[in-house]
């Protein structure tokens, strides 16, 4: 495990690379560097898991590179730590994510700037394997931050339209809240437990804290808002749908597969904290199951085909939430990873779509296309299967094993399991009313399907990964508690696979058999344009925060303070000038000063004796 | 005269015999490339032997020159000053419509002057090492008489430059008469002798006034500073390096010394003086810098300041007791020499420019617009050095800087300290002016070649002043030891 070390270098190496010879390396070259860095860290985290599975082998491994800063009690180190959670999170990130770079040396071969996007890329894979590498909270803080930033430029990439700008910005100031409670949060743990190592805290807090009392639950609540502005839940989640401005690898990689689902994986990293506060938990699964319940009503009449996917995103983050909160920590960081695969599977399958389609988005426009597109079709039926968790799909056993983890949570369990029922059968109906109306109908355009060694490989190995990642056992059982043992009753899991099912039935009816139209939402076009919007969030957040906001700006805009700086500036110059006329090149008056100075200067040693 | 003493001054020696061989060279042949070659080995080869010689025993040689390793330090500065501005004069004087090799000659003296003044416990070589210094200088300074385009700049500095400095020099004499008048003797450290003093202790303290007062002028401080923006605008960009560089070093370890000799009741007179001389060049310096608008009278503004911030160590060291002394004198020769290798990188800069334009030291900041765009490499290391003389981390200035606070806290310096924190946010303005001008969309385009000496010299004059901000640590440890 010695070679840990080079997992977040490798990438770094690469943006430095990249960065340095921007302008002057060839694309292939750009290529070579960005795709292998991060294909290279993959390979590293074979080998390092292979270290890590070999028996006698430890079960958590932590090395200090080099003392980042001391100030006061406070000692923070460039420190990785590795067990089976980071592991995990290692797979997904440098396997989804070499898969997605691989996609993308293809995607993006026409743009120009094809270089600083591979810069930014790398970039991003390095901050998000230092943010799950890290063994302390602030370096963890560094990746937190890191990853967000990567964001915020590959959202704008194409920063040359203003929307995309104002996309990026959005999504940055929205993060921002929850970092600000986040590093609070830190402020505040540190202070209780004088530390901000990861596995100290982690043995610590059950020691330090009384479970359920004021201060683990207002650490934990502080960190959950800085989990839900990243993982984009309610209520900060209206940035994701607008962050689709970016390019789609990057909404595969960056605001599907990995960074949105670090909100998660911060919430596992410091579940000793988050177990001494039950209610918070709590919390946690109730936002989980708004956000999926949302997002899923959200889903079901967009018409752009990648807000579907991001509502979609932010659905099953939903269903994470929903399972850390009710307890069912493995399970959680299970359905992360098969997400990771499907979600990044349909996004590229959307990329390959709107490549075909010339950039076009709207759903509305695409139909017919499954025999123009036979790979594409089939990786987007596979991917949708997984989505809606059809067994024996990879979906399905990790949804599974949530909602019967939530049925068995005493006190709201049932109600809860009810809640993610109802949304796996929402998400049936949006999920195949995306599949029907692009694949199937008739056609409305001629598409051209991008072929080649970067578009249909990736596709299908993701694609495969999807259909038997189900029976991957991940490393994270001694790390994270065990979820509630029993089985709930059969019934409910026969309803949970019907369920699905019935969704997808009822999306046939309506979108391929044109039957059921009484169901369209189009009956009722207040509440589709309510739907449509988002629930009106960002309209609320517009009014709520935003006008009261600027019109105190306004208010203020000849800033009261600035007055005082501005009164300096206005006496600086004014002495200046009065000092310089001083300077008027007569050399009697020279004389003449320095003999009054000088005679000054003897007065005053009179004045002494 | 033993041998010992012999060796021990032997920098002094060396700098002396370059004047002399230029001098018997110029009557046989006239060439400008070896005259320059000669000089600037000789000051190299001098400020090596002082260098090399740190760490032997102190020598008094005669009663007038002593060779410590304060001395050695310092004076080893003042020849690499020396031989930084010989350097750059070449390029600078190769366009001139003048006479050239003459130059060199009175570079050496005044090198010599520095050196003596720097090693003087005597007042008497302390006058003589000052004028030797300030004669060659005057010389120096209106040296581009016969050129058409700066005739008239530069004489009238020269001239401007003599008479001042001629009147604050009798004040001078006069001041040391009177200490003699009272002390019987000239030595530096004021040893009465032995048949008590003759006169009443008035005399001294008038005496040290008025010396103070020919020391306050050469280190430019407020209100004697009048000379200094019209002698630095005035006179050729190298010998204003050398006015900013080797003469303020020099006149300062020349006061430190006396200063630290100094005690008794005229002490509290000085501390007042040099307070106030503090108060006023940190702040008056700097706002007099503030909207300048040509590049050397900038400079010459920005010194006055820097004047004032070192006169902190010089009052540390008036009010404090033996181990504060040392920790002032550290501070103020590790200002000095950080001082001396930003302020000759922006001199180099300045001349190298100059020797292809002259209006690059004679016009306005216009000229130097867009200059970042033409000529990356001098625009870069003019930067650097606005950034640190404006005190910025990771180079020279930092450190010197860091250095001040430090002795003003240790010291209780409030008034001070908090004064140099105000001058070095004014500073800050106009520094960053500098910078600003040098950034913006450049106007025509300009050609200018470097030669590979010229770029040779800007690279060490870059490289030690990065190197002192960013691994000072053995120049420290190299300060502490000479003054131990």
């Amino acid at each position: 495990m010695q070679q840990l070390w080079l997992i977040p270098c490798l990438p770094l190496v690469g943006f430095l690379l990249l960065v340095l010879g921007h302008g002057r390396c060839s694309r292939s070259a750009a290529r070579l560097v960005g795709v292998g860095s991060v294909a290279m860290a993959a390979l590293v985290t074979l080998w390092v898991a292979l270290d890590f599975y070999s028996p006698g082998a430890a079960q958590s491994y932590q090395v200090e590179l080099w003392p980042w800063f001391s100030a006061g009690a406070l000692e923070v180190s460039f420190g990785l730590y590795l067990d089976g959670l980071s592991l995990s999170m290692l797979f997904v990130i440098t396997g989804v994510g070499s898969l997605i770079h691989w996609y993308a040396s293809g995607y993006m071969w026409q743009d120009p700037d094809y270089q600083r996007f591979f810069a930014y890329m790398n970039l991003f894979v390095a901050a998000m394997l230092m943010l799950v590498l890290a063994d302390n909270l602030v370096l963890l803080f560094l990746g937190w931050e890191g990853v967000g930033l990567c964001s915020f430029l590959l959202i704008g990439f194409w920063h040359q339209d203003p929307a995309n700008g104002y996309a990026a910005r959005k999504a940055f100031v929205v993060t921002r809240v929850g970092d600000t409670a986040f590093a609070i949060g830190l402020f505040l743990l540190f202070r209780e437990l004088g530390t901000l190592d990861l596995p100290t805290i982690m043995a610590l807090a059950p020691e330090q804290f009384v479970m359920g009392a004021n201060r683990p639950t207002l650490i934990a609540a502080l960190l959950l808002a800085g989990a839900v502005g990243k993982s984009a839940q309610l209520p900060l989640h209206t940035w994701l749908p607008d962050a689709m401005a970016g390019p789609t690898p990057v909404s595969a990689l960056i605001h599907a597969a990995t960074m949105v689902t670090a909100g998660v994986y911060l919430i596992a990293r410091t579940h000793e904290v988050f177990l001494q506060a039950p209610d918070v938990l709590l919390v946690v699964a109730f936002i989980g199951l708004f956000t999926l319940l949302i997002s899923g009503f959200t889903a079901l009449n967009q018409t752009d085909i990648k807000r579907v996917l991001a509502y979609s995103t932010m659905s099953q983050i939903g269903y994470m939430f929903f399972a850390l909160g009710v307890g069912a920590w493995n399970e959680s960081v299970f359905h992360l990873m098969t997400h990771a695969l499907f979600k990044a599977l349909l996004f590229m399958t959307a990329g390959s779509i709107i490549l075909a389609m010339h950039h076009e988005q709207d759903i509305r426009s695409m139909g017919g296309l499954r025999r123009q597109l036979p790979v594409p079709f089939w990786c987007f039926v596979i991917g949708s299967a997984c989505l809606v968790a059809l067994p024996p799909t990879s979906g399905f056993f990790s949804k599974e094993a949530i909602l019967n983890a939530s049925w068995q949570l005493p006190g709201y369990g049932p109600w809860l399991w009810a809640g993610g029922v109802l949304g796996a059968f929402i998400t049936a109906i949006y999920s195949f009313r995306l599949l029907f109306m692009v694949f199937f109908g008739p056609q409305k355009a001629q598409p051209h399907e991008p072929k080649g060694w970067q578009f249909h490989p990736p596709l299908m190995i993701l694609a495969a990964l999807s259909l038997v990642a189900g029976w991957f056992v991940l490393p994270t059982g001694p790390v994270l508690p065990a979820s509630p043992a029993g089985h709930p009753p059969t019934w409910t899991i026969v309803v949970a696979i019907a369920m699905p099912l019935l969704g997808i039935g009822i999306a046939y009816q309506v979108y391929v058999r044109h039957q059921w139209q009484g169901l369209r939402l189009a009956q009722w076009p207040q509440l589709r344009q309510f739907l449509f919007q988002g629930w009106g969030f960002d309209g609320l957040y517009q009014r709520l925060l935003l006008t009261p906001f600027t019109a105190l700006a306004l208010v203020n805009r000849h800033d009261i303070i600035d007055g005082v700086p501005k009164l300096l500036i206005q006496l600086s110059r004014f002495l200046h000038g009065l000092f310089s006329q001083l300077q008027n090149g007569q050399l009697r008056f020279y004389i003449a000063t320095l003999a009054s100075a000088a005679i000054i200067v003897l007065a005053l040693a009179l004045k002494v004796l | 005269m033993n041998w010992l003493e012999l060796t021990s001054l032997m920098p002094l020696l060396l700098v002396a015999s370059i004047s002399v061989i230029l001098l018997l060279l110029l009557a046989f042949v006239r060439d400008h490339k070896l005259t320059c070659w000669i000089t600037c080995l000789g000051l190299a080869m001098a400020a090596y032997w002082a260098f090399a010689d740190m760490g032997n025993a102190p020598q008094q040689v005669t009663p007038l020159l002593i060779m410590d390793d304060f001395s050695r330090l310092l004076g080893g500065t003042v020849l690499l000053v020396s031989l930084a501005c010989g350097w750059m004069s070449y390029a600078y004087l190769e366009t001139a419509d003048e006479i050239r090799e003459e130059y060199y000659i009175l570079l050496s003296l005044a090198a010599l002057g520095a050196c003596v003044l720097v090693a003087s416990n005597h007042f008497a070589s302390m006058f003589i090492g000052l004028e030797l210094m300030s004669v060659s200088l005057f010389a120096m300074v209106g040296y581009m008489a016969h050129s058409k385009q700066q005739a008239n700049m530069t004489l009238e500095a020269g001239v401007k430059y003599m008479v001042l400095s001629g009147v604050s020099s009798s004040f001078l004499l006069f001041g040391v008469a009177l200490i003699y008048a009272y002390a019987g003797n000239l030595n530096i450290d004021l040893q009465v002798a032995a048949d008590g003093p003759r006169l009443q202790s008035g005399y001294l303290v008038i005496g040290s006034a008025l010396l103070l007062v020919g020391v306050a002028f050469k280190m430019s401080w407020i209100p004697f500073h009048m000379w200094t923006p019209d002698v630095y605008q005035g006179a050729p960009a190298p010998v204003t390096g050398f006015l900013a560089g080797a003469v303020k070093v020099a006149v300062f370890a020349f006061a430190m010394r006396w200063l630290m000799m100094a005690q008794g009741d005229y002490l509290d007179l000085l501390l007042l003086g040099l307070t106030v001389m503090a108060v006023l060049s940190m702040v008056v310096g700097n706002l007099l810098a503030l909207r300048q608008n040509n590049l050397k009278r900038l400079l010459g503004y920005s010194s006055i300041a820097h004047m004032g911030y070192v006169i902190v160590t010089l009052a540390a060291s008036a009010t404090l007791g033996a181990t504060a002394q040392s920790t002032a004198l550290e501070g103020a020769a590790i200002y000095l020499i950080t001082y001396a290798s930003m302020t000759m990188l922006a001199f180099a800069v300045i001349s190298q420019l100059a020797a292809r334009d002259r209006r690059f030291e004679s016009g306005t900041l216009t000229h130097y617009q867009g200059l970042l765009f033409q000529q990356p490499l001098l625009a870069g290391a003019l930067m650097l050095a606005m950034l640190a003389l404006a005190g910025m981390p990771l180079t020279a200035g930092f450190i010197g800087k860091y250095y001040l606070v430090l002795v003003a806290v240790d010291s209780q310096l409030w008034l001070l300290l908090s004064l140099l924190v105000l001058g070095s946010s004014l500073g800050l303005y106009y520094y960053l002016r500098v910078i600003l001008v040098l950034c913006k969309a450049p106007v025509g385009d300009s050609h200018l070649i470097l030669g590979a000496s010229e770029k040779l010299l800007l690279m060490l004059l870059v490289a030690v002043t990065l190197w002192l901000g960013l691994y000072p640590t053995p120049v420290i440890e190299w300060v502490q030891f000479a003054i131990q």
